[in-house]
């Protein structure tokens, strides 16, 4: 991991001192353990403070939306399938952007971690190859960092980046083992209102606070359909209609889109399982349409197009 | 052509998220079928009517207020 | 409504201008009678239609939906 940093920061610092960019987009160690946050390096002394670890949760494709000038971006498998996705949309040109590719390792849920040590205040962990080693006061415990990956990460299928102009380490193996099809499984065996139930449990801690379409890398909107008032398509309270709305609404625009990165999973402060409806979606998408976001530069994205003979059983 | 795609994909999701498969219809009538469209209203009245009322997604101002 | 009527649902018909509701206009035209059930929503074209409109019907209480192009 170290070794990934620090060759991260190399490669910051060279294309900064160069001119070649105006800005790297990177994660910085946080000021506390396990929360590394996106950080912008715009001089070759900023670039310092890049860091990679396990904790690199945020999707950095969202940075790179609006941003004037020429920017590198160290991306991992899903970050790389978002920049296609905002290159294929017409966001920023792909001249406009230096890919520093990173395999991932596969990302760490802190909330699992947190869980192991009921009560406790972790101060410190060290990443080893395939173990963490978490310290705080009194305690210190080797885990298994596959045991506390993040659910998205453990279905992942694009660990290396689709596009980069430079690869920090090597090319490394693809997926976790996990089978994404099974996120929406569950649901998918039971009666409708079962179904809603399941939902509304798992929705019920939503206070609506939109850090997961803060988060998002598709959520690019100028106005969002929560924010718009006349007419008002989403009430502004934790009433079930309306929370309800909101999670269906906003992965109903990730349709085609998301490529399952976790971010919303991350951001969400009470911790909600939004993926149950992305990943549904997903599999969705890949049934129907035979398409996966972001995997190559000018593919068309499947809900601006048709085909004659588009399965249309649903219409009578 | 488009809106096929997309009720595709949103007639799944709310199936998934629980709303009955008979509430939500969708069909392709041209203006000359007055017939199919006078059979599918009755097939979609008759439909809904099984299911009852709806109980979900529903905004009662009365009962949050 | 008392408990004992039978239940007539409210159901939202979105019908695009130039198929469903020349449809509905014929259907007027030559007398066919059908279910009173159903408030019409006249929209341009099916591609209109939007799953905003699906989820605010149901917001504000119908018992169905019906889109047709």
């Amino acid at each position: 991991m170290e070794a990934i940093a620090q060759k991260i920061r190399e490669a910051a610092k060279r294309l900064l001192s160069e001119g070649k960019v105006d800005v790297v987009i990177g994660y910085a160690k946080g000021t506390v353990p396990m929360r590394e946050y996106p950080y912008f390096a715009y001089t070759p002394e900023e670039a310092e403070n890049l860091t990679w670890s396990s904790f690199c949760c945020n999707n950095l494709a969202l940075y790179t939306i609006r941003r004037p000038g020429r920017m590198a971006v160290v991306a991992q498998g899903c970050v790389s399938r978002n920049l296609v996705n905002l290159i294929n949309e017409n966001q920023f040109k792909r001249d406009d952007l230096y890919v520093i590719g990173v395999n991932s390792p596969g990302m760490v849920d802190r909330r699992k971690v947190q869980a192991l040590f009921p009560g406790k205040t972790i101060t410190e962990v060290i990443e080893e190859p395939e173990h963490l080693l978490v310290k705080g006061q009194g305690f210190e415990e080797r885990l298994e960092r596959k045991k506390v990956f993040r659910s998205n990460c453990l279905t992942c299928v694009q660990r290396n980046p689709v596009i980069s102009d430079e690869m920090i380490g090597e090319v490394g193996p693809e997926g976790h083992g996990g089978n994404i099809d099974k996120v929406a499984a569950p649901w998918e065996k039971l009666v409708p209102a079962e179904r809603w139930t399941e939902m509304q449990e798992t929705l019920k801690d939503c206070i609506r606070c939109y850090a997961c379409r803060d988060a998002c890398p598709l959520c690019y909107c100028h106005v969002c359909f929560v924010d718009e008032a006349q007419p008002q398509w989403c009430g502004k309270t934790q009433d079930e209609a309306d929370v309800a709305t909101f999670h269906i609404l906003r992965a109903f625009h990730c349709a085609g889109r998301c490529t399952d990165c976790g971010a919303c999973e991350s951001a969400c402060p009470q911790g909600i399982k939004m993926r149950r409806l992305t990943s549904k979606i997903e599999k969705d998408i890949r049934a129907l349409y035979g398409y996966r976001p972001g995997m190559e530069i000018g593919a068309q994205p499947p809900m601006s197009l048709f085909k004659p003979n588009d399965p249309q059983d649903f219409i009578k | 052509m488009f809106a096929r795609r997309r009720f595709a994909v949103l007639k799944n999701l709310l199936e998934y998220v629980g709303i009955e498969p008979g509430r939500l219809h969708f069909s392709w009538i041209s203006s000359a079928e007055a017939e199919k469209f006078q059979k599918t209203v009755a097939a979609v009245t008759e439909d809904v009517k099984a299911l009852g009322p709806a109980q979900h997604m529903i905004k009662d101002i009365r009962k949050v207020a | 409504m008392s408990e004992n009527a039978e239940f007539s649902p409210r159901i939202a018909a979105f019908l695009c201008n130039w198929c469903s509701y020349g449809a509905a206009d014929l259907a007027g035209v030559s007398r066919l009678q059908y279910p009173p059930n159903i408030q019409v929503i006249r929209i341009p074209c099916t591609g209109r239609m939007s799953p905003k409109f699906i989820l605010a019907a149901f917001r504000k209480g119908v018992d169905g939906v019906w889109v047709s192009g």
